[in-house]
């Protein structure tokens, strides 16, 4: 049984088309001059309780629209929605209590509250009883080792800390469903590290549905087996994100910086060097988008990234190197030319 | 349902125990922002004694028995500072998309948001209420019957429901349109001409202030029953059904904006 059914979902925004100055004013008071925003057209998907779904696409795609409707936020403007058995839009309340939500930066818990403060509300607000708080708080210290935190006020939280808090309390009532919109952006990849570890073990030992939109593949990779991918209000894949990976994923870009630098000349010479060694025929690009740094990339497939790294190094002048995540847009854009096909 | 209501109850106690528990952390502001409040309604006595200086009656009222108008009015406009003070928030969180947070709690949403704050210093201004009636009371020979206390407290929680509905009612407008302080900001003006008879407008507003936009009920009407008990309109008698009636459409009016938000694009 899905945990999680959608069919035929659309949400449409009615929008202003806004007047400049007093006069423009005035007049959008009466006017009726709209267009019309299809930020979510015409979806359906079914999720299966303890899933880690990965929803992704680029800004506007319409991935927060679509959970605003899945947590009772926003009606729908057509098609069905039903989440653990409710209609979100009319039973928020009951909805509620069987579903955790984080949005993006905004924090959730008490802003001038110390964090074991927030903790404790919110054992009284979803009726979590002593044996189960303890137990849930005993985990969230084993996973994400937050004690240090707990005397001091949400306030005064980095951005990271705060994320790590909003998440484990979202799981402290135990509930079926956690739908995290945007939970790494912003931070930086160590926190980034121990926020997918958590999210990976929160999962793992209560067998939480959870739903993940990000823009970062790397969240998407270490924590899904199925994706979704959604641009301008479509769903343009839905599957295992191994297939997506084959096509796609195999892509890596090493960005290296070789002294000295001579431009054209030198972007040249790591291509001369990577074709004596690979030959002319394999799939790769040499390229400098940004005076000093040359990216390669190349099949993960063909050449394995180290042993490109390896030979790059003994055979070039290198000072410098940085292995690049594969861009989300990039699949995307992939996608789009037809490549699933 | 009666186990909904403790569940209810002991939540607030214990958020508003920890917000004031975190507000002492700025006892100085505290204490500041009180005096501020003391300080401005002593202007406000000071007006009504200089007034009183060159004009003894003001619509045929005493000083004695506008100042018990006037305490009258500080008690009634307590409980909406005290408990519902966050609603002067709302724009911003509209505006900032922070508003969001608040559908995510098996909570009624409308409890939950008011829960965030509470102004501590309304305490105080209930006291200072509390103290202008008992001097006005002594002043006037009022004496303090069951019966009397009964219709106090009875009138007090009307009045105090008009004011809250009236807040609440103008702050929703932010739900709809981003030019909602202005709407904000009359409804707090009107609010204040509740400290004065209602007798002294004429025809035009004291319609207005009777029948549209209450705020005769805030104040003046009660205390004319206190005071004048035969002059009084039998308006007063209905006043809990006016508290309750306008409270249960702020309540709709708040609802229906929390359902037609439609979230800020993030
Ligand atoms: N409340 C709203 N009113 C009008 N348009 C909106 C609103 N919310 C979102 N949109 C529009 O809908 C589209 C999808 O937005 P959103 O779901 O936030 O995208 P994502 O989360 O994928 O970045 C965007 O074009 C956005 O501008
Ligand atoms: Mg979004």
């Amino acid at each position: 049984m899905a945990i999680i059914g959608v069919k035929n979902l659309s949400k449409h925004f009615k929008v202003l088309n806004r007047h400049e100055g007093l006069l423009g004013a005035a007049r959008d008071l009466f006017s009726t001059d709209y267009r019309l925003v299809k930020a979510v057209d015409d979806i359906s998907f079914q999720i299966e309780p303890g899933e880690i779904v990965g929803y992704i696409g680029p800004n506007g795609a319409g991935k927060s629209t679509t959970i605003k409707m899945m947590t009772g936020i926003l009606k729908p403007t057509e098609g069905k929605i039903e989440v653990n058995g409710n209609v979100p839009f009319k039973n928020r309340q009951k909805n509620a209590q069987n579903m955790g939500v984080i949005f993006g930066q905004r924090t959730q818990l008490w802003w001038d509250l110390p964090v074991i403060e927030s903790f404790k509300l919110l054992k009284e607000i979803y009726r979590v009883d002593q044996e189960t708080y303890d137990h849930q708080m005993g985990m969230f210290n084993e996973l994400a080792d937050l004690k240090a935190l707990y005397p001091q006020t949400v306030r005064s939280l980095s951005l990271g800390q705060r994320m790590l808090c909003d998440i484990t309390a979202s799981f402290l009532h135990n509930p079926k469903i956690v739908f995290l919109d945007e939970p790494t952006i912003g931070l930086d990849i160590s926190i980034k590290a121990r926020i997918r570890e958590l999210i990976k073990e929160l999962n793992r030992t209560h067998n939480t549905t959870i739903i993940l939109t990000t823009h970062d593949i790397g969240d998407v990779e270490a924590l899904c087996s199925r994706i979704i991918i959604i641009d301008q209000g479509h769903i343009l894949y839905d599957g295992d994100i191994k297939r997506v990976n084959q096509l796609f994923g195999a892509y890596r870009t090493l960005r290296v910086q070789v002294r000295p630098y001579k431009g054209e000349q030198t972007i040249d010479q790591v291509r001369q060097t990577l074709v004596e060694r690979y030959g002319e025929d394999r799939d790769f690009t040499v390229r400098s988008r940004e005076m000093g740094w040359i990216n390669i990339t190349f099949r993960q497939d063909e050449m394995p990234l180290l042993e490109v790294l390896n030979y790059a190094m003994s055979r070039l002048p290198i000072r410098d190197v940085q292995i690049v995540e594969l861009a989300l847009e990039g699949v995307i854009r992939r996608i789009y030319e037809g490549a699933l096909q | 349902m009666f186990a909904n209501l403790v569940h209810y109850g002991r939540l607030y106690l214990r958020l508003e125990a920890q917000y004031i528990k975190a507000r002492m952390n700025y006892r100085v502001d505290f204490i500041v922002s009180s005096i501020g409040m003391i300080f401005s309604n002593i202007a406000s006595l000071a007006v009504f004694w200089v007034l009183f200086h060159t004009i003894p009656h003001l619509a045929g009222w005493t000083f004695e028995e506008i100042l018990f108008i006037y305490g009258f009015y500080l008690l009634a406009v307590s409980p909406a500072q005290i408990f519902f003070d966050h609603i002067w928030q709302l724009r911003y969180h509209l505006m900032e998309g922070t508003f969001i947070k608040y559908y995510f709690r098996p909570l009624n949403m409308m409890f939950y948001y008011m829960s965030e704050m509470v102004d501590i210093k309304g305490f105080a201004q209930v006291v200072l209420g509390g103290a202008v009636i008992a001097y006005a009371s002594t002043q006037l020979g009022l004496t303090w019957t069951a019966g009397r206390i009964g219709l106090m407290i009875l009138t007090l929680f009307s009045a105090s429901l008009v004011v809250i509905a009236i807040l609440v009612i103008a702050s929703c407008a932010a739900f709809w349109t981003l030019q909602s302080y202005s709407i904000l900001a009359l409804a707090f003006r009107l609010r204040e001409f509740a400290q004065y008879p209602t007798t002294i407008f004429d025809g035009f507003f004291r319609f207005l202030f009777t029948y549209i936009i209450p705020i005769g009920f805030i104040a003046f009407y009660p205390s004319q029953l206190m005071l004048r008990p035969q002059e009084a309109s039998w308006l007063i008698y209905i006043s809990p059904v006016v508290g309750i009636a306008l409270f249960a459409l702020a309540y709709l009016v708040w609802s229906v904006g929390v359902n037609s938000y439609s979230g800020t694009g993030s």
